[in-house]
């Protein structure tokens, strides 16, 4: 391999790392918002396939590393993918350990990573004679995934009974855009409808405002105080397998390789599913609450960066909701990638290999050391100088921009619209996985009622 | 993430007393949380719709919208967070 492409891929990883870390710690990023965009946009310049590969893997682990900075200190979520965990680490942050929190998650993270990457390469060889077959069943798979994920809700009559519905609700969208040419009848808008569904619990509550009783109903406060502990510092380079206990290394680690075999799973459920697993036997809240959360970051790295690299390596068609979300620019940049000529077709084993290893080992040895170390002064000049009505703010007028993007005006208004039906759909905890699930097997769903 | 419906009219409450409500786990300004979604869409929007007719292009002037809206954002508005450091006891 020629030396220029290593440094390129090693600069690009360096960029990535150091962009998504700023990205990462800001509250409210969703992933496929902030990683598709620029990854289209990379890809759209004309870099080179591996070298991209490299800036994604780097962009997702860095990502996903301080994406958990703002759920330990303030209960935000950095992005979708940590929803998940807010509610544990509210727990230890009641208990004044905020800091606890952030290392033990950013453990888990490279917890995953580590085991996930290995695993995904291998996973995805095995699974290469089958990438035919598999590429034929998708919607059923997810379909599958839907209907497993409500199960495991709550509520799992309500989660179960609303598929369809909103499945109606998307294609139904998708055939007035198509009937009225707002769309070419072989573009199916996706990447808005999919952050209408991020977005919906804000849009919920956006349109509750403009109600005068509810606002009115509302309870008033002036200021939110936070109280911060100040934390020792940590000497010498932070090692993960140190900051978690033997117990939460293991199930970190067994997550992971779960995390890693479910990668055409929506992430979000299964981070839901066996953080839950493996913390719900455990009494005692402080040590309930860390199990959970570690075990939770292995398993959202590791599903990343499998639900990346097997659909690129095995079947060259973004077929899971990681791939067809964030990673969605490297299978599908026309006129760059398309579905018969992308990173898939492109790359060999050992390409992928080599990126994957140098983005990740990048990743995890610039972001793991800023996040242990500096987390603190991250966080307080976070919410010294960035006010929440600014990044909801920055939210919406994205999510407004690519509701444009995929279909003109009138996608603003069918964007709020699924905004709003699973916002409430949420508030009644049918998660974002079933959502999600349902966006990608809906247009399956509805050939099979007629 | 769930969202606990809050409970209505708590009078006399201390923490009842402000004109902030809280939206995603955090507090904000209702003025403050309209201006600030006008003032994103307009310039997301606004940097979209402006860029020359090429489907990169779009997303890169979208984009640096994107920060120019933030970036006024954080400087006209004060977030609503106090914050207060203890020192850790063990």
């Amino acid at each position: 391999m020629d030396l220029t492409i290593i440094i390129e891929m090693i600069a690009a990883s360096v960029f990535g790392a150091v962009l998504y870390t700023i990205i990462g710690i800001a509250p409210g990023t969703d992933e496929t918002a902030v990683l598709a965009p620029v990854t289209l946009v990379l890809v759209l310049t004309g870099m080179e396939p591996i070298v991209i590969l490299a800036f994604f893997i780097s962009a997702i682990v860095a990502k996903k590393l301080t994406d958990s900075i703002p759920v330990a200190i303030a209960g935000i979520p950095g992005g979708v993918m940590s929803a998940p965990m807010v509610e544990h680490a509210m727990v230890l942050k009641k208990h004044g350990m905020p800091d606890v929190s952030i290392r033990k998650m950013a453990s888990g993270s490279v917890i995953g990573t580590i085991i996930s990457v290995p695993l995904s390469l291998i996973l995805a060889n095995m699974l290469i004679p089958l990438g035919d077959v598999i590429a034929e069943y998708s919607s059923q798979i997810f379909f599958g995934g839907a209907v497993f994920l409500a199960l495991m809700t709550k509520n799992r009559w309500l989660a179960l009974i609303s598929i369809v519905p909103f499945a109606l609700l998307i294609q139904g969208l998708r055939h007035l855009y198509w009937g009225i040419g707002a769309v070419p009848e072989d573009t199916t808008v996706f990447t808005s409808f999919f952050l209408g569904i991020t977005i919906g619990p804000i849009i919920l509550r956006l349109f509750e405002l403009l109600n005068k009783d509810i606002r009115n109903s509302l309870p008033r406060r002036k200021t939110n105080d936070i109280v911060l502990r100040k934390q020792k510092p940590i000497k010498g380079f932070p090692n993960p397998f140190k900051l978690l206990d033997k117990q939460e290394v293991g199930s970190s680690a067994i997550a992971s390789v779960f995390g890693v075999g479910t990668f055409f799973m929506s992430p979000v459920g299964m981070t839901i599913f066996l953080g839950e697993l493996f913390s719900s036997r455990i009494k005692e809240p402080i040590k309930k609450a860390s199990r959970a959360i570690s075990s939770m970051d292995g398993v959202t790295n590791a599903g990343y960066i499998a639900g990346t690299l097997i659909p690129l390596i095995a079947i060259g068609l973004p077929l899971s909701p990681t791939a067809i979300g964030p990673g969605i620019a490297l299978f599908e940049a026309p006129p760059v990638f398309t579905e018969d000529h992308n990173l898939h077709h492109i790359l060999s084993m050992s390409d992928f290999v080599i990126a994957t290893v140098i983005g990740a080992v990048i990743a995890i040895s610039l972001t793991f050391f800023v996040t242990i170390k500096y987390s603190q002064q991250i966080c307080a000049f976070v919410f010294k100088y960035i006010p929440h009505e600014a990044l909801l703010g920055v939210f919406f007028g994205l999510v407004i921009m690519l509701a444009y993007r995929d279909a003109g005006l009138i996608n603003i208004g069918g964007v709020l619209l699924i905004g709003l039906v699973a916002g409430i759909l949420h508030r009644w905890g049918v998660n974002y996985g079933v959502q999600f699930m349902i966006l990608y097997s809906a247009p399956w769903i509805v050939m099979q009622l007629l | 993430m769930t969202k606990k419906q809050p409970p209505v009219h708590q009078s006399n409450d201390k923490d009842n007393n402000g004109e902030n409500i809280e939206v995603w786990e955090d507090i904000v300004n209702i003025k403050d949380l309209i201006l600030s979604i006008a003032i994103c869409t307009i310039t997301t929007l606004g940097g979209y719709l402006i860029a020359p007719d090429d489907s990169s292009k779009q997303l890169m002037f979208g984009l640096i919208g994107v920060v120019v809206g933030f970036a006024i954002c954080s400087i006209i508005i004060k977030p609503k967070r106090t914050i207060t450091y203890v020192d850790e006891e063990n």
